[in-house]
């Protein structure tokens, strides 16, 4: 049945009202786990915090779980889902330039247009960060246009390049997961012991 | 508190085990549905006569593929002009369906009589082929009706007498009488194309 | 600490939160085919920007050239839409916890707030130019990708806090 509209079950028209409600219900998931906040989020590099942690490993190991679930009930086609397609050493180090951005700036891109919506002037400065990054990055473009472009896997799955099934990615990652939340509880509990002038 | 979490950590890791049982084959994934195969199958809409396939095959019809479902043995002694052969059993391998399902082409099953044939157009639309037929009657029919054409009865209507002049040309056709041109017929071309691949959604960060 | 429970933002339980999350994911995928997103709709804006500025330049240029539709705007993007839902929907909740107040920067206590805002931009930057490469941010990439089972959004998820952690020992006066 699903996805619904590639299958024209909803037809396009309705494409944009349904982005503003996703965004909608995504900003509103993201400002009210506090995810507005930068220390909230830097505080999963420093221990006091693990939010950023908790949040983003549950979404992903519900939604693993949850998408082979949807696949086997027939509500959705996963081979008809966009897979994000690789790129190895590009992506590698756009994740370490970014790590390095995420620690420098506090916020990543989606959470950054939560704090500017709560009137976070720090956010606003991100995103005009943003903003310039992909504007040198563009302007930047033919100098590195043969390594952007290099390594280019296609829209790979990691069944297709371990040829392990799905069941054991969303059983490795539930299971790591779900250790990290333990010992991360414990580590936060230490961690808090020593700053108090940080309201949680 | 505590134990809440201890109770969600066990449900999700008790979901996550799940998926491992929950596999299915991804075979039969593309197969109809048994209700619309039913009803496809009740409709005599698949059957062409030995007439209009001989008049495509003089014709030269490009988008005609014709596939002889008998065995290889058979199929080296007697068949019809460009004929492919892919016996019933190989119709479930990747390589008989390679002739299947090819864009603009009208397939044409045939066989002995009908009745293979009609099994490999059953198999080959559960697979979710479409533009599929099958001669009626098959090669006997073929023989009875096109090679050796029977003259109707004087009392035969001016349509009969058609039919059999037709049918009479054809046969002269088939057996040789047409000895001008050793044409080189040219299919349509043929753009292999396994099976219809469904867009997938485009996207992006 | 007990003294200011009273002042202590209100959050949701972040495993519901995250809950709530992987069923968006779950949902967009259903209704859409493909995921959440923040970056893409940054790279709209400057792709707009610059198209307005100098339509030229933008035509010509092998990167800018690829993101402009021919018969519509870049801002006529699925991402920009759901972007502008995350600022609604952000404000929505802002609203309903108490959250929302004129500007203001938040710092840690050892940092100004110049400082701060200069770190912020520079993290921006460098998170715009890294997430070109890594073909999406944490949401697009790391979140959507992972949960999709793509190999490149493990790849950009490993890499993004893998070197978070390496290198959050030399902005430690920024935070703690």
């Amino acid at each position: 049945m699903g996805p619904l509209i590639p299958n024209d079950i909803i037809t396009g028209d309705w494409n944009f009202v349904i982005a503003i409600l996703i965004g909608i219900a995504f900003g509103f998931i993201l400002e009210a786990s506090g995810f507005s906040s930068s220390r909230n989020l830097a505080g999963v590099f420093y221990g006091y915090n693990f939010v950023v942690l908790r949040v983003f490993f549950t979404a992903v190991i519900v939604a693993m779980v949850g998408l082979l679930y949807f696949d086997y009930f027939g509500w959705l086609d996963l081979s008809k889902i966009f897979i994000l397609p690789t790129f190895l050493s590009p992506m590698i180090l756009g994740g370490v330039i970014m790590g390095v951005g995420f620690v420098m700036g506090g916020f990543c891109p989606g959470t950054s247009f939560t704090g500017i919506a709560i009137g976070k002037t720090d956010a606003l400065f991100f995103a005009i960060g943003l903003f310039l990054g992909i504007f040198i990055f563009g302007e930047a473009y033919p100098y590195f246009a043969n390594f952007y472009n290099s390594g280019n896997m296609g829209n790979v799955t990691l069944t297709d390049v371990t040829g392990i099934a799905a069941p054991w990615f969303a059983l490795g990652f539930t299971v790591i997961a779900l250790a990290a939340f333990w010992v991360t509880a414990e580590i936060e509990k230490k961690v808090r012991k020593n700053m108090k002038e940080y309201k949680f | 508190m505590n134990r809440n979490y201890l109770f969600l950590t066990l449900l999700m890791l008790v979901l996550a085990i799940g998926t491992f049982f929950i596999k299915k084959d991804d075979v039969y994934k593309n197969q109809i549905k048994p209700e619309t195969l039913l009803q496809v199958i009740t409709q005599p809409s698949r059957y062409v006569t030995t007439d209009q396939v001989a008049k495509r095959i003089i014709e030269k019809d490009p988008t005609l593929e014709l596939i002889d479902v008998r065995l290889p043995g058979d199929f080296d002694k007697f068949t019809l002009p460009d004929a492919i052969n892919v016996p019933l059993k190989d119709i479930f391998t990747d390589k008989g369906q390679d002739n299947l399902g090819i864009e603009d082409l009208n397939v044409v099953f045939f066989s002995n009589d009908d009745i293979i044939a009609d099994q490999a157009w059953v198999i080959a639309t559960r697979l979710g082929y479409k533009n599929m037929y099958v001669m009626k009657g098959g090669l006997n029919c073929w023989i009875e009706t096109i090679i050796n054409p029977t003259m109707p009865p004087e009392t035969a209507s001016e349509i009969e007498f058609e039919q059999f002049r037709f049918r009479k040309a054809a046969s002269l056709y088939f057996t040789g009488g047409s000895t001008t041109q050793p044409v080189s017929v040219t299919k349509a071309k043929v753009k292999v194309r396994r099976k219809k691949k469904e867009k997938a959604a485009s996207g992006g960060c | 600490m007990n003294k200011n429970n009273n002042k202590r933002p209100h959050y949701l339980n972040p495993y519901f939160g995250g809950v709530l999350l992987g069923l968006l994911v779950i949902a967009t995928f259903y209704i859409t085919g493909r995921g959440l997103g923040a970056s893409g709709a940054v790279k709209s804006t400057v792709v707009e920007t610059v198209e307005t500025l100098a339509p030229q330049h933008a035509e010509s240029s092998p990167y800018y050239s690829k993101y402009i539709p021919k018969d519509t705007s870049p801002m006529n993007n699925w991402l920009v839409f759901e972007s502008f839902g995350v600022l609604l929907g952000g404000l929505l909740s802002g609203v309903i916890y108490g959250r929302v107040k004129k500007f203001r920067v938040e710092h840690g206590a050892h940092t100004t707030s110049a400082k701060r805002l200069v770190f912020a931009v520079l993290g921006g930057v460098l998170f715009g130019f890294g997430s070109q490469f890594g073909r999406g941010c944490t949401s697009g990439a790391a979140l959507v990708g992972s949960a999709s089972f793509s190999f490149g959004g493990v790849i950009v998820l490993i890499s993004i806090f893998g070197t978070g952690y390496a290198v959050a020992y030399f902005f430690r006066k920024l935070w703690i």
